[in-house]
């Protein structure tokens, strides 16, 4: 069996954000339906995958999720190369990493490409006893940053399948109405490049040994 | 080669384990803190009673039921006589440190490597009559940096990095008991913390918090009766909590002086070692370079958590303890040099694997990211050693050969 001929779509989507917010946990959720209170900290990037239905079509997200300690920024955004999709998570418990995501849209204007799909994801919702970033805030924010937003909760499950779901729909989209409009290859739009997995990202794709 | 180094002090521990849950303190806990070698010492002038015939009767009688009896003696028998050696080694009013690498490279037993480790390291010192006071001042040293370090309230710690710790430490060896107590996170806290701000270039850096485990566990071993990863710290006499959290702190600090290249910016130490790694695997085993080439797999993206955490997120922590005494015993850049000869026989391992997987990037990846290693021992480890080994041995001092590719 080969990786080409089980899916139409395939995407890469990196998960971003400040460190303990709660990213590997969003991903483990999404991907095996599992959740650690006090899972090990990334190293570098991590990844894994799940497809999903979008219209009929078969959609594989390969999700690449990144350390957040800043000393491991040059690594991982060598990573934001080829993806269409970026989840950026905060904690709605810590103000702190909420300030700073706009460094972290900095870093993806700096290095993906600039049609990447973009969600602001508040994490741990659960914590409602703890929320130091207001709804609305956050929703002001995405929606001046064009954005889109959600709150998740890793731990109760809440949101998350959502999270992913409207993402990759959203790429989707854009993607197949690429296709509609300019017939064909020009669909490769983020992926140029020599990074590997991603070199099929968002195109659709091909038997694997043609 | 010596296989399955289980002691033969084991059975005692477990009756202790199933009796008291947390853990007890070993009778001459109070002097070996003083005195690491005390116990040695005073073990070596009389019997042992570790070594008596009577306590492996059980294993002999399950074992001659398998009928392997002859083998089991004979390993018994090489384990007794390598533990002699070391023994020896020790006593001596000066330390042959030769020697002791030689012994130590082949496996250090459990009960010994809290003193073999620190001699390896060079925070023991050689001489005997330098051991108690060279101790006592460098724990004393390591008690007033806590106290300089954490002399005012905690808005005056350098919040970045004290911040990156207080993330870090409650997800060290998560669901392990001796991790998840009060006292020892306090004082991997203080580890970590006194490190970084006296190594500013690189920081604390993730991924070091799992580096002070083994020697933490280790050390631990040398008070207590039973399991360190059961034990409850709280029980520990503040002096001997003490002294192990300041032995970690210069053993950990000796280790990464060796490999800071891996943790300052951009981290060039653990780019030139996946780069050398992937020279060596084109010409050691090139049908999986070109395989891992033509899925598009980049050395990068499992190598360099391969360097970041010297392997320990792959292999569990007795695997990397027992593999820390042949690094300990290779010398100081075996955490930089050895380590990526290690890493190219743990990918060859893989070899026969990895190739069978057609149009499977991911899967490559995410196989290497979690290696079935689950079931391995000290046997598998020392044949990666030894693998290591070989492959060092031959193309270590070769260099214009991997660079002419």
């Amino acid at each position: 069996m080969t990786e080409g001929s089980d899916y139409d779509y395939l995407f890469k989507v990196v998960l971003i954000g400040d460190s303990g917010v709660g990213k590997s946990n969003l991903l483990s959720r999404f991907t095996r339906n599992q959740f650690n209170m006090d899972s090990k900290s990334t190293i570098g990037v991590e990844f894994a995958t799940r497809s999903i239905n979008v219209d009929g079509k078969l959609i594989k997200a390969q999700i690449w999720d990144t350390a957040g300690q800043e000393r491991y920024r040059a690594i991982t955004s060598a990573y934001y190369r080829g993806a269409v999709g970026a989840l950026l998570v905060y904690d709605i418990s810590k103000q702190a990493t909420f300030a700073n995501v706009t460094r972290w849209l900095k870093e993806l204007r700096d290095h993906a490409d600039s049609n990447i799909v973009i969600m602001l994801v508040g994490n741990k919702s659960d914590l409602k006893h703890l929320r130091a970033v207001p709804t609305e805030e956050a929703t002001n924010f995405a929606t001046q940053n064009e954005l889109s937003f959600i709150e998740t909760s890793a731990l109760d499950a809440s949101n998350v399948d959502s999270a992913f779901q409207t993402i990759l729909t959203d790429i989707y989209r854009i993607v197949s109405s690429k296709t509609l409009d300019q017939s064909g290859d020009s669909v490769k739009a983020p992926t140029s490049d020599t990074i590997p997995v991603a070199i099929d990202s968002s195109a659709p794709a091909k038997n694997g040994c043609c | 080669m010596v296989i399955g180094d289980f002691e033969l002090e084991i059975e005692p521990v477990v009756a202790a384990k199933a009796r008291l849950p947390q853990g007890t303190m070993k009778s001459d806990a109070e002097e070996v803190v003083n005195d690491p070698f005390f116990r040695l010492l005073r073990s070596s002038h009389a019997p042992n009673p570790n070594l008596s015939s009577t306590l492996p009767e059980n294993k002999t009688n399950v074992i001659a039921r398998s009928g392997d009896t002859e083998k089991f003696l004979r390993e018994t028998s090489i384990r007794h006589n390598r533990r002699l050696k070391f023994i020896d080694c020790l006593s001596k009013e000066d330390v042959d440190i030769a020697e002791l690498r030689k012994l130590a490279w082949a496996g250090t037993p459990d009960d010994l490597r809290p003193i073999v480790w620190p001699v390896l390291l060079g925070y023991i010192p050689l001489p005997s009559n330098l051991r108690v006071p060279t101790l006592a001042r460098k724990r004393e040293e390591y008690l007033s940096l806590v106290q300089l370090a954490f002399a005012r309230d905690r808005q005056s710690l350098d919040q970045q990095v004290w911040h990156q710790i207080e993330i870090d430490v409650p997800r060290t060896r998560p669901g392990v008991q001796l991790w998840m107590q009060e006292t020892t996170q306090r004082s991997l806290e203080r580890i970590l913390y006194v490190w970084a701000i006296r190594h500013p270039a690189s920081g604390y850096v993730q991924g070091i918090n799992d580096l002070v485990t083994p020697f933490f566990q280790v050390f631990l071993s040398a008070y207590i009766d039973s399991d360190p990863e059961l034990f409850d710290t709280s029980l520990l006499p503040q002096p001997i909590l003490n002294a192990i959290e300041a032995d970690c702190f210069w053993c950990l600090s000796r280790l990464l002086d060796g490999i800071q290249d891996n943790y300052i910016s951009a981290q060039p130490g653990i780019h030139r070692s996946v780069k050398r790694m992937a020279e060596l695997i084109s010409r050691i085993d090139a049908p999986l370079y070109n395989h891992l080439e033509s899925q598009n797999v980049e050395f990068m993206q499992f190598a360099f958590r391969w360097m970041n955490c010297l392997l320990m997120r792959e292999i569990s922590v007795q695997n990397t303890i027992r593999m820390w005494d042949t690094y300990l015993a290779e010398g100081a850049d075996a955490f930089s040099q050895f380590h990526l000869y290690v890493c190219s026989a743990f990918l060859v391992k893989w070899s026969t694997k990895l190739r069978q997987m057609d149009f499977q990037a991911m899967g490559i990846i995410m196989f290497l990211q979690s290696p079935p290693t689950q079931d391995w021992g000290d046997h598998e480890i020392e044949l990666l050693l030894s693998e290591a080994f070989v492959l060092c041995s031959i193309w270590h001092n070769a260099q214009s050969h991997l660079n002419a590719r």
